[in-house]
């Protein structure tokens, strides 16, 4: 062995001094050229008989499995060079997922020397980096040109080192930028991509900025209407994107309507506002609609599919009672704008009965019959309803693409360690949710049998001594147990970690070490750390989710999605945005307020030339379809003929429908949410053929606008004149006047010889199938 | 946790992208390379030197989905041999094939199995209904929740809307347990199924399909004149998808509800109720004669979807309760299929997201098991009579040819053309292999 170390290492040409480390070399490196990848070696069966963890999430496992499983083959010590290991990543022998490095490059001399030196396993003490620089962090660069990153990882103890080599590289948006596994980044084309490296847990990014070539006019972004505008038109300016100029009143009156409360303006509603000659008309417009109470039903169901209101999958506890009744608890705290942060604290401390406290509704949907919540859903849930963050990867194995480590996650679901649910079937009583340990529950318990032996004891003679004798050993053994409880109930809820069998101490996602009072719930730790303003994950979460609903597009896509290595488009305004939001005490309507008044939210949504391709940096309104649940509403008000749902009075609204297990052909086919899971995505907004066939098509419509109770023939009956008819149509759909043109195709199609009831019934028809309608814009 | 758009980038994958691994020499070795040099010899490593596209060998493809997971115990992998624990209360029976065996509850099958291929290896890791089903309906592993497009999308986003009908058809309706799978992911509405509902019914039409008023070509006219007067938004609005797939769609469905052709696709009463009762009056039977129509008429993925498998207990009477149906209409819909010749060019997969546990438990209920199960090929040269693949003595394991979920979805993308290494983009322009792994099933037509 000795001589053959110098041999070899002289051999290879390598400058491998030092002894590679297991942690910091080896497992990177098996991350780096994919050996244990979720595809290879990394998935749970492994793949031809070697598995490695998932990227690396257990070193200590890989470990064995790579040095002592099939009695220690895959490692040559005699012939470091002609291990297995080496063999198969290298191709020399077959090897299904191909060549994964040379046998002379970096990676391979990196192994060789690790085998030279006995294969040292992970060091317990050994400590792992703890940041990540890249280099050049943000640049702008000009369309095919290329840039290499440097990234070079921190240690504790002030150490620093280049592991450009051992990182990962992914463009977060491969049509702007792309970058190579080496880190040589390339712009595709204008606008702005992120690129993350990773090392081990850790994630850096880098933003590239491409403006388009034609510098804009800065006149174009002269005007401004408050403080998002800065931060937008900033970003545009730097883009060289220009934006589109303001809406026109009938176009922002429609678009404040179906954004803020989610039902059209009525016929005289937009009469009135296109009237009004007031300078001050679209900020008082936004005050009115805020303060209406369709802004509770609609804002109630917004917030009831992220917050899962739906009865169980099986066995369910819940009910329709139940459901209803959260959904009422939710529209509680709307109608009086309670403030998000305090809505949040009672339901991350929902505790009692499901009749006197209904938000208790949401543990029983995500703990759901899991009597140890570290299998239920409730973490994943809390984590993205609330703070925006998908933890749920970390539940199996390390977050791909976050610091967050399977012991994060059980962590985190140690919070909810102590909350016990009595599940009790909706027509047999109530299911009742209590926050203690369950030895603390039995002590307490035994705490009532002392008390009531003591009691007995004092019931006897005084004067007996065996009397006397009784009440002191009963008041001890109470003493005793009071005290004892108080001890249990000090006790840092904990969860199993499957893999580790550690148990793991409530701890937040920041990793601060958390200290239990005695008599507390635990979760107020977590809600306090949630809640605590200095926590932009979950103002930014509310913030995003907003500014997704207003703009179309949000910040941080998905909309709970945030991660470091998924930055905001817009740091700026993300700042702004969720400072305010802090400093208005959470309040929902003022973040509404301040981006309905905007410029930006005002602009419209007609594109100009060299904006058309913009759909992230806010150049225009995005014209999108209508919800189902707004949708369906809006044919029922334009027609004026109302829906019946199963189970609720007709006009009753579909935003109104506390549960989305309500049947409806309609908001199936249009995408409403199944509340299965807290992400925003299962609210579809996509367009499919079953949507356009029901509305060309379909007998529902049909016979809304056949219907003899309905607006059509009301109007029809009512309004002789043909022009003030089409008007109506056009206000009742629309929310505007018909232009030239329109008016005269109407009156071309009147002047032939087909009836008139049939013409303007078409007409309907043709509004409610437009896009203008279907569409917010 | 759930976000198609991020995180399996570039994964490095086990086979396929091996070539374009053999290109990424490490550190040193790449900068050695200009960039122009680099990303040509990656784009030959990308193309289809190593896969050529290839040959169609079927038009359509028609996937008999039995959602639950059916018993193979209990059906077409008999264990006569195993106690009585895990062999089950069946008896199994000759088919027209020389030592081939299924259950007793499949008579029909039994005389047709001369004209399919069974494969008796189905095999992935995964139990649970979901997960499976999305796995099997893409080859994609991923959540719960679909990351990938099922089979049938991509073949609708590959093949496009060629004639009047969608491509992409589910009867009645997609798989779904509590969520509809089967479904386009990222891939977005254009590419979902078209549901035809149930054509068992009384009187069927498929919903908003059919003209119901009888509009006149004068009032059909008036109509599209006023839209074409006041549908102006895609004038003002350009670079909107939302917008162009509306357009899209909103021609589409004024072409199918004034075409004859597709009315009558679905024109069940059609079809000779002599064949209908041949089929069975069942929602299962009628379901397989509409999928024949359809492909017929050039639908290129129709899935047939009949759940109900998932018997955990009871499961003798649910199964004599189930089979039958199923017994009849496959087979009736085979020898129709093989009769009028459209085996030739039709791939049919009869499948589901796992097999059953090979131990009965205590509720006489099979539970969820994805190590082995069995599925059915027919068509597009498909071997007649052929067995691939084999379970273990209790049918617990795979012990011959293990076919995995990528390796049925390449079979599938093959048989069509389409080749299993081509990319979809996802809505932020990130390409993705249709396919990162996986292998034409070839014993199914030696």
């Amino acid at each position: 062995m000795l001589v053959l170390l110098p041999f070899v290492l002289l051999a290879l040409g390598t400058p491998a001094q030092e002894t590679p480390s297991f942690r910091q070399d080896i497992v990177p490196l098996l991350t780096r050229y994919g050996c244990n990848a979720g595809s290879c070696h990394g998935k749970l069966a492994g793949q031809n008989g070697f598995r490695l963890s998932l990227r690396g999430y257990a070193p200590e496992l890989d470990y064995d499995w790579l040095t002592r499983e099939l009695n220690g083959r895959r490692i040559d010590y005699a012939r470091p060079e002609g291990s297995l290991l080496l063999l198969k990543a290298t191709a020399q022998v077959g090897h299904e997922g191909g060549k994964r490095f040379d046998k002379d490059s970096r990676a391979a001399q990196t192994l060789v020397a690790w085998i030279v030196h006995r294969t040292p396993g992970p060091a317990p003490r050994e400590s792992d980096a703890v940041g990540l620089d890249i280099s050049p962090a943000g640049e702008v660069l000009e369309v095919g040109h290329t840039r290499q990153l440097v990234a070079t990882a921190r240690w504790p103890d002030g150490r620093t080192r280049d592991v450009t080599w051992l990182c990962q590289f992914f463009s977060n948006d491969e049509s702007t930028v792309s970058v190579t596994p080496e880190g040589l980044v390339k712009a595709l084309r204008n606008g702005e991509g992120a690129v993350r490296v990773h090392f081990q847990g850790l994630v850096g990014v880098a933003l590239f900025t491409m403006p388009y070539p034609a510098v804009v006019e800065p006149s174009r972004f002269a005007k401004k209407q408050n403080l998002i505008d800065d931060p937008v038109f900033a970003k545009l300016a730097a883009l060289h994107i220009p934006p589109s100029p303001l809406c026109d009143d009938a176009t922002f009156l429609r678009r404040a309507f179906l954004d803020a409360i989610g039902t059209l303006p009525t016929a005289a509603e937009a009469g009135a506002f296109l009237a009004d000659n007031h300078p001050d008309k679209r900020a008082r417009l936004v005050d009115s609609l805020l303060a209406r109470p369709e802004w509770v039903d609609f804002w109630a169901m917004n917030f009831c599919d992220f917050l899962q209101n739906r009865r169980e999958r099986d066995h369910d506890v819940r009910g329709p009672k139940n459901v209803r009744a959260f959904h009422a608890w939710v529209r509680g705290q709307l109608a009086i704008n309670r403030p998000w942060n305090q809505i949040a604290r009672d339901l991350i401390l929902a505790t009692g009965d499901s009749s006197s406290h209904p938000e208790i509704g949401y543990f029983i949907y995500t703990i759901g019959e899991k009597q140890n919540v570290a299998e239920s859903e409730v973490g994943e849930s809390v984590a993205q309803a609330l703070l925006g963050t998908r933890i749920g990867c970390a539940k199996c194995h390390n977050h791909p693409l976050e610091k967050y480590t399977q012991d994060d996650y059980y962590r985190f679901v140690a919070f909810f360690a102590k909350v016990q649910l009595k599940r009790t079937d909706p027509e047999k009583g109530v299911t009742t949710l209590s926050v203690a340990s369950r030895e603390e529950t039995d002590t307490r318990k035994e705490i009532e049998r002392a008390a009531k032996a003591l009691a007995d004891a004092r019931a006897l003679p005084a004067a007996d001594a065996s009397a006397r004798k009784k009440v002191l050993e009963a008041q001890k053994r109470l003493d005793e147990l009071n005290e004892r409880v108080v001890e249990i109930a000090a006790k840092p809820p904990t969860v199993t970690q499957p893999r580790t069998r550690k148990q793991m101490p409530a701890t937040a996602l920041d990793r601060r070490p958390q200290t239990f009072q005695a008599g507390h719930d635990p979760r107020e730790n977590l809600a306090n750390w949630i809640t605590d303003p200095g926590n932009q994950a979950f103002s930014g979460a509310m913030v995003n989710r907003l500014w997704k609903h207003f703009m179309g597009v949000g910040l941080v896509e998905q909309v709970d999605d945030l991660r470091s290595s998924n930055p905001p488009t817009n740091p700026a305004l993300w700042d702004a945005l969720s400072g305010e939001f802090v400093a208005h005490g959470y309040d929902l309507k003022s973040v509404m307020r301040l981006i309905m008044t905007s410029r930006a939210y005002q602009l419209a949504s007609d594109t100009v030339s060299a904006n058309e391709q913009d759909r992230k940096f806010y150049s225009h309104y995005y014209a999108r379809r209508l919800g189902a649940e707004v949708l369906a509403d809006a044919l029922a008000s334009a027609t004026g003929v109302a829906d019946s749902f199963p189970g609720y009075p007709v006009g009753a609204r579909a935003v109104q429908m506390p549960d989305p297990g309500v049947n409806s052909y309609f908001l199936t086919i249009f995408g409403r949410s199944d509340r299965v899971t807290a992400c925003a995505c299962e609210k579809s907004a996509d367009v499919t053929l079953p949507q356009l066939l029901y509305l060309e098509n379909g007998d529902e419509l049909r016979s809304k606008l056949r219907s003899p109770d309905g607006r059509l023939a009301s109007l029809l009956k009512k309004t002789p004149d043909n022009d003030a008819m089409t008007d109506a149509i056009f206000l009742a759909t629309l929310a505007r006047h018909p232009t030239a043109g329109e008016a005269r195709a109407v009156n071309d199609a009147i002047a032939s010889d087909d009836p008139r009831d049939e013409v303007f019934r078409d007409l309907f028809w043709a509004l409610l199938n437009s896009k203008e309608f279907a569409f917010n814009h | 946790m759930f976000d198609v758009s991020l995180g399996r980038q570039r994964t490095q994958l086990c086979n396929g992208t091996s070539r374009r691994d053999f290109l990424r020499v490490g550190g040193v070795g790449l900068f050695g390379l200009s960039l122009s040099g680099f990303l040509a010899s990656q784009a030959r490593a990308q193309s289809p030197g190593a896969i050529v596209k290839p040959k169609a060998r079927a038009k359509s493809i028609i996937l008999v989905y039995l959602g639950g997971g059916l018993s193979h115990h209990d059906t077409f992998d008999m264990k006569p041999d195993a106690p009585e624990e895990i062999r089950g209360k069946y008896k199994s029976i000759p088919t027209t094939v020389t030592g081939l065996r299924i259950c007793e509850l499949l008579p029909r099958m039994a005389k047709t199995m001369d004209k399919i291929c069974l494969v008796r290896s189905q095999s992935h890791e995964n139990d649970h209904h979901e997960t499976a089903t999305n796995w099997v309906l893409s080859g994609r592993f991923g959540s719960p929740f679909g990351d990938y497009p099922a089979m049938g999308a991509v073949v609708a986003l590959e093949t496009g809307f060629a004639g009047i009908l969608p491509p992409y058809v589910a009867i009645p309706k997609n798989p779904s347990f509590t969520w509809e799978l089967g479904k386009s992911a990222f891939l977005g509405g254009r590419y979902e199924s078209f549901k035809a509902g149930d054509p068992n019914q009384k009187d069927y039409k498929v919903r908003d399909l059919a003209r119901l008023e009888q509009l006149t070509s004068r009032a059909v006219e008036r109509r599209q004149n006023l839209l074409a007067a006041v549908d102006t938004l895609s004038e003002r609005i350009h670079g909107n998808d939302q917008i162009a797939t509306y357009d899209q769609f909103q021609k589409k469905a004024a072409q199918i509800v004034t075409s004859k052709e597709a009315q009558s696709a679905f024109d069940m009463a059609a079809e000779p109720d002599k064949l209908r009762d041949e089929y069975g009056r069942t929602e299962f039977g009628q379901s397989c004669l509409l999928a024949r129509r359809l492909v017929e008429r050039g639908v290129r993925f129709v899935t047939v979807n009949f759940g109900g498998w998932d018997h955990h207990a009871k499961i003798w009477m649910n199964l004599e309760k189930k089979l039958p149906a199923f017994d009849q209409g496959f087979s009736a819909f085979i020898n129709d299929m093989q009769g009028r010749g459209l085996l030739k060019d039709t791939l049919v997969v009869c499948m589901g997201e796992f097999g059953r546990t090979p131990k009965i438990n205590k509720d006489v209920g099979r539970d969820h098991w994805g190590r082995a199960g069995s599925m059915i090929f027919a068509g597009a040269g498909v071997t007649p009579g052929g067995v691939v693949g084999a379970s273990d003595k209790t049918g617990s394991y795979v012990t011959d040819r293990p076919c995995r979920p990528a390796d049925v979805a390449y079979t599938v993308y093959s048989a069509l053309g389409i080749n299993p290494r081509d990319q979809v983009h996802t809505p932020e322009g990130r390409p993705l292999e249709i396919l990162s792994e996986g292998a034409n099933i070839g014993e199914l037509f030696s």
